[in-house]
């Protein structure tokens, strides 16, 4: 558990020792590449770093949509969904984010204590979510389980791993197709009712094409903004200085979202799979070969930054790659972006002082670096 | 100064348009609108600073182009 809480101290190791690493621990040998030019490379090079479907199994039965499509088709994709998550299409969201995490925190500012994680990290963005893409908010709890069942199974060998994501994949599959059928009766004003009058390239989206969207977004959406307000909240109480800042300067606040999403990369890397034999640093790869890009490394590597190791919410320049780069880009990063910002604004706003609970030992969940227990009293 | 965006690099991070929003903006994808391809004098540094935040190096500065 040491090792998720500081992979800053893991990354450097791989980068000076492994660069490019293969790992047989899981069964199927893969590559794991840490150095950010490395990683800058194979990122933009999609015909070679492939994000088919077979780069990454969790629980789907086709492709998902757009992350497992590659170039040219991918673009028909990003065109129809890119608006949908555009600046224009988030700012209009704030107003209403804000309300909520003011109503979360009102249940908690006077207890002087709560589980931060499941008081504002898990309920804010999974109900943002579910209520644009349009799924039942009572089921919320249902959802959440689901896609930890995706992400974090809890299993002990590769084989039980598979067995539990394809079945809590068919269980999510099943929900989906719920909703898609309740739409297809009746529209509302979601992004599930806009996937179902949507167009691509001339022609409607198929029913299949609706539910590999969703089945993406249902993983993505209830997951990444959770973790990351944990990995934001969690440096914040260990660091009062930088805490301090946020308190009496709130304008260092979209600098700072940046600057943690740099250091504590919360989605620690993502999955490409080799279409031919390739070379990274002069390692030879071979083809078909699942490839772990560690975003996390590729933002820490003293090669490629100044001051790598310092958080330093005035750095000048900041090209971190926590929501990726190439065409793959996270399609939701304004949306998560501005998430971030309106809760770091309204919780030092409500909540200037504030700590770790005393003995806690984070324990962050791999890959996607959620802590479930995060105790913060004030 | 001139400022151009290479639209096949572009793939609409938004860092330009939110830290030089007097220079970059969103189109309705989110990817670089630059307002005006001549930079007067004024806006050369946060010209620069949106260009020197692109992580796909899209943004290019032509330092020797002079304004309008």
């Amino acid at each position: 558990m040491a090792a998720n809480a500081n992979p800053q101290a893991i990354y450097k190791l791989m980068r000076d020792n492994v660069p490019v690493m293969e790992d047989t621990s899981t069964g199927v040998p893969s590559t794991v590449v840490a150095l950010h030019a490395d990683i800058w490379a194979l990122l933009h090079d999609p015909k070679v770093f492939s994000s088919s479907y077979d780069a990454v199994h969790i629980g789907q039965i086709r492709p998902l949509i757009p992350l497992q499509i590659d170039p040219p088709r991918h673009a028909i994709y990003r065109r129809l969904l890119d608006p949908l998550f555009a600046p224009r299409r988030v700012a209009p969201l704030e107003a209403r984010t804000r309300a909520l995490v003011t109503e979360l925190i009102d249940a908690v500012v006077d207890d002087g204590a709560c589980n931060f994680h499941a008081a504002v990290a898990e309920p804010l963005p999974s109900t943002v979510f579910l209520q644009l893409l349009g799924l039942p908010l009572a089921r919320r709890d249902e959802f959440i389980a689901l896609k930890d069942g995706i992400i974090r199974p809890p299993a002990t060998t590769p084989d039980e791993r598979t067995a539990m994501v394809n079945e809590t994949g068919a269980e999510i599959y099943a929900a989906l197709e719920e909703v898609v059928a309740a739409r297809a009766e009746q529209r509302e004003d979601d992004f599930v009712s806009a996937f179902l009058d949507a167009e691509v390239d001339g022609r409607q989206l198929s029913h299949e094409e609706v539910i590999d969207i969703c089945y993406l977004f249902f993983l993505a959406g209830l997951d990444t903004v959770t973790a990351s307000l944990d990995c934001m909240l969690a440096f914040l109480a260990r660091h009062p200085e930088h805490r301090r800042r946020l308190v009496e300067d709130p304008e260092v606040i979209p600098h700072a979202v940046e600057e943690l999403l740099r250091w504590e990369t919360p989605v620690a890397g993502v999955a490409r799979i080799t279409a031919e034999a390739t070379e990274l640093s002069g390692c030879p790869i071979p083809a078909h070969q699942p490839v772990m890009v560690m975003l996390g490394s590729a933002n820490t590597d003293e090669r490629s930054w100044p001051a790598a190791d310092e958080v330093d919410f005035d750095r000048e320049v900041n090209k971190h790659l926590a929501f990726g780069g190439g065409v793959h880009r996270c399609l939701g990063s304004h949306l998560a972006r501005m998430e971030l910002r309106v809760v770091l604004e309204e919780w030092h706003a409500r909540v200037p002082e504030y700590r770790l609970a005393d003995g806690t030992e984070l324990a962050y969940s791999q890959g996607l670096r959620q802590i479930d227990h995060l105790p913060l009293v004030w | 100064m001139r400022i151009s965006v290479d639209l096949d690099r572009c793939t609409g991070h938004g860092r330009c348009y939110t830290l030089a929003p007097e220079v970059y903006e969103p189109d309705d994808e989110g990817y670089c609108v630059i307002l005006a391809a001549d930079v007067p004098v004024e806006l050369a540094d946060k010209a620069r600073l949106g260009a020197r935040n692109c992580p796909e190096d899209a943004i290019t500065v032509h330092e020797d182009a002079s304004a309008g």
